[in-house]
């Protein structure tokens, strides 16, 4: 086969290589998550909200690592409908800033011990925020990337479909 | 492409065990050598210290002119195929091809059209995207030798590669090395202890028995004129029946039978008259009609030839004749012998004009 020129080439590539930046995104955006609940629960939050959002917000960091694990794998082979899935759970945990986090921000402890204290002070409220953040930044261009890729991808076969079906018919 | 020099290799092991003696042989440009002989021999050491991976104890090895003797195996720009394919089962076919060009961080671009172009070559462009698993022994041994190729070393270095397979496979196989080796024109050294593999692949042979080089020719010489018993015995299928005879009167006598001898052979032999030498008779040059009476044993037909084994007197003897024959055992036949070789009985060396 002859290419004309990069581009082309680097079409032709996908062909016989996965999309590894996607999912790799994705593994870093479940690890910043992991950063995110491990800070969360090892704090007062934990007491303060032991109610029944706590045990939501367990299981859905639960259900998140495993859908965007799921969205690894998927995308890594092209999967259209697993990268709008990495898009999703990126504006997903942008909404979770507005959520917990806040909340908890500069809210009054109510442990008995630690009257004079904030169930969530600046520092925590920023790492945790930031956390979400990167997570999302890393899902969402994942699922872009994946995007783009995956149509092209998909466009370049169908051409050489189409090369392919031209040729038969010429013999 | 490149030359190689191999001289004066020697491979001593730490404990004093000498695996290879005086190895020295020139490689010309798109040659194609093939190292063979029975386990042990040091064929394979050779290619190892070839390769770097083991040190060379005494001798140089050149590349291209340049002394490599010391330099380690990733300087040494030479590609290895070995016998159990060294895939990685992790990863497609199209990576396993390409992950040496990564490595070298080489534009992933180049290394595209690279893989390609050798998949092209090798037919394995419907199986690039397949996991080795997925593949036959044939396939992946393709594969590895795709891997070889995208690197386009200096010299491919095959250790055994064809071992793996089963005979319809390994026959296919060895066809596709071949012409891999016209396309590439590439300069290749190959271990075998498969005389067939050696005959039908090699632009030239070296021939190693306990770590002794025994002769170094093309097919055709190992072939038709043995240097020594041992690559007598070596080459040829079935090997060589081998008679101690005494030179005697013009004829080549034995216990249990006696040949006349040609002008050519009495002169060539005139040196050993009265004494016993070592006569050697291709089972194919054993002819159907003569004064020699051999006792049938096994009658095994083969299509084209008939490979008859019986005794004449005490000695074992082995005869390949054209066509179909039906002899059973315990019957008589007559033959003669053709073409015949003479070995000196103490060095056993081939007694030449």
């Amino acid at each position: 086969m002859s290419f004309n020129n990069d581009k082309a080439i680097s079409k032709d590539r996908l062909r016989f290589t996965k999309n590894k930046l996607s999912a790799d995104l994705i593994l870093l955006a479940i690890a910043a998550n992991a950063l995110y609940f491990v800070s969360i629960y090892s704090s007062d939050v934990g007491s303060y909200y032991y109610r029944l959002f706590i045990g939501g917000s367990i299981v859905y960091n639960l259900v998140f690592m495993l859908v965007a694990f799921l969205s690894s794998e998927g995308i890594k082979n092209y999967k259209l409908s697993y990268a709008c899935t990495s898009v999703l759970l990126g504006i997903m945990q942008i909404c979770r800033i507005f959520y917990l986090p806040m909340k908890a921000h500069k809210a009054s402890n109510p442990v008995a011990e630690a009257k004079q204290s904030v169930v969530m002070a600046s520092g925590q409220f920023t790492y945790v925020t930031v956390c979400l953040l990167v997570s999302a930044a890393m899902l969402i261009c994942a699922g872009v990337i994946g995007v783009l890729k995956t149509t092209t991808l998909n466009g370049y076969l169908a051409e050489l479909e189409k090369q392919g079906q031209e040729g038969t018919d010429d013999e | 492409m490149s030359d190689l020099k191999l001289q004066h290799l020697e491979k001593i092991y730490d404990n004093k065990v000498q695996a290879v003696y005086d190895f020295d042989l020139d490689v010309r440009d798109g040659e194609l050598i093939v190292l063979v002989g029975p386990s042990g021999c040091g064929k394979s050491t050779t290619l190892r210290m070839v390769a770097g991976l083991e040190d060379i104890s005494k001798g140089k090895l050149l590349i291209d002119g340049k002394d490599v003797t010391q330099m380690p195996p990733k300087d040494r720009d030479i590609a290895m195929v070995f016998q159990n394919y060294a895939l990685y089962s992790h990863m497609t076919i199209y990576e396993n091809m390409a992950f040496s060009l990564m490595l070298r961080k080489e534009n992933k671009n180049e290394i595209h059209q690279k893989v390609l172009a050798a998949a092209e070559i090798l037919d394995l462009t419907a199986q690039l995207n397949k996991k080795p698993a997925q593949l036959s022994g044939g396939q992946r041994q393709r594969v590895a030798m795709g891997r070889a190729i995208v690197r386009k070393p200096k010299v491919f270095l095959f250790d055994e590669p064809l071992s793996n397979l089963d005979a319809k496979l390994r026959s296919a196989t060895r066809r596709e090395i071949l012409l891999l080796h016209k396309k590439l024109n590439a300069t290749m050294l190959y271990v075998t202890h498969d005389q067939t593999e050696a005959l039908t692949l090699a632009d030239r042979i070296v021939c190693m028995s306990m770590g002794h080089v025994q002769q170094i020719g093309t097919p055709l010489e190992l072939y038709d004129d043995p240097a020594n018993l041992f690559v007598a015995g070596f080459i040829g299928l079935p090997p060589m029946n081998l008679f101690d005879v005494e030179i005697r009167d013009g004829q080549a006598v034995c216990d249990d039978f006696a040949v006349d001898l040609s002008d050519e052979e009495r002169n060539r032999l005139a040196a050993y008259e009265g004494k016993t030498v070592t006569m050697g008779v291709r089972p194919e040059n054993v002819e159907e009609r003569g004064r020699i009476t051999v006792d049938v044993s096994t009658n095994e037909n083969l299509g084209l030839n008939t490979l008859v084994s019986g005794r004449i007197g005490s000695h074992k003897v082995t005869c390949k004749f054209r066509g179909w024959c039906n002899y059973k055992a315990g019957d008589a036949i007559s033959v003669s012998f053709g073409r015949k070789h003479f070995f000196d009985k103490e060095t056993t060396n081939a007694i030449r004009g």
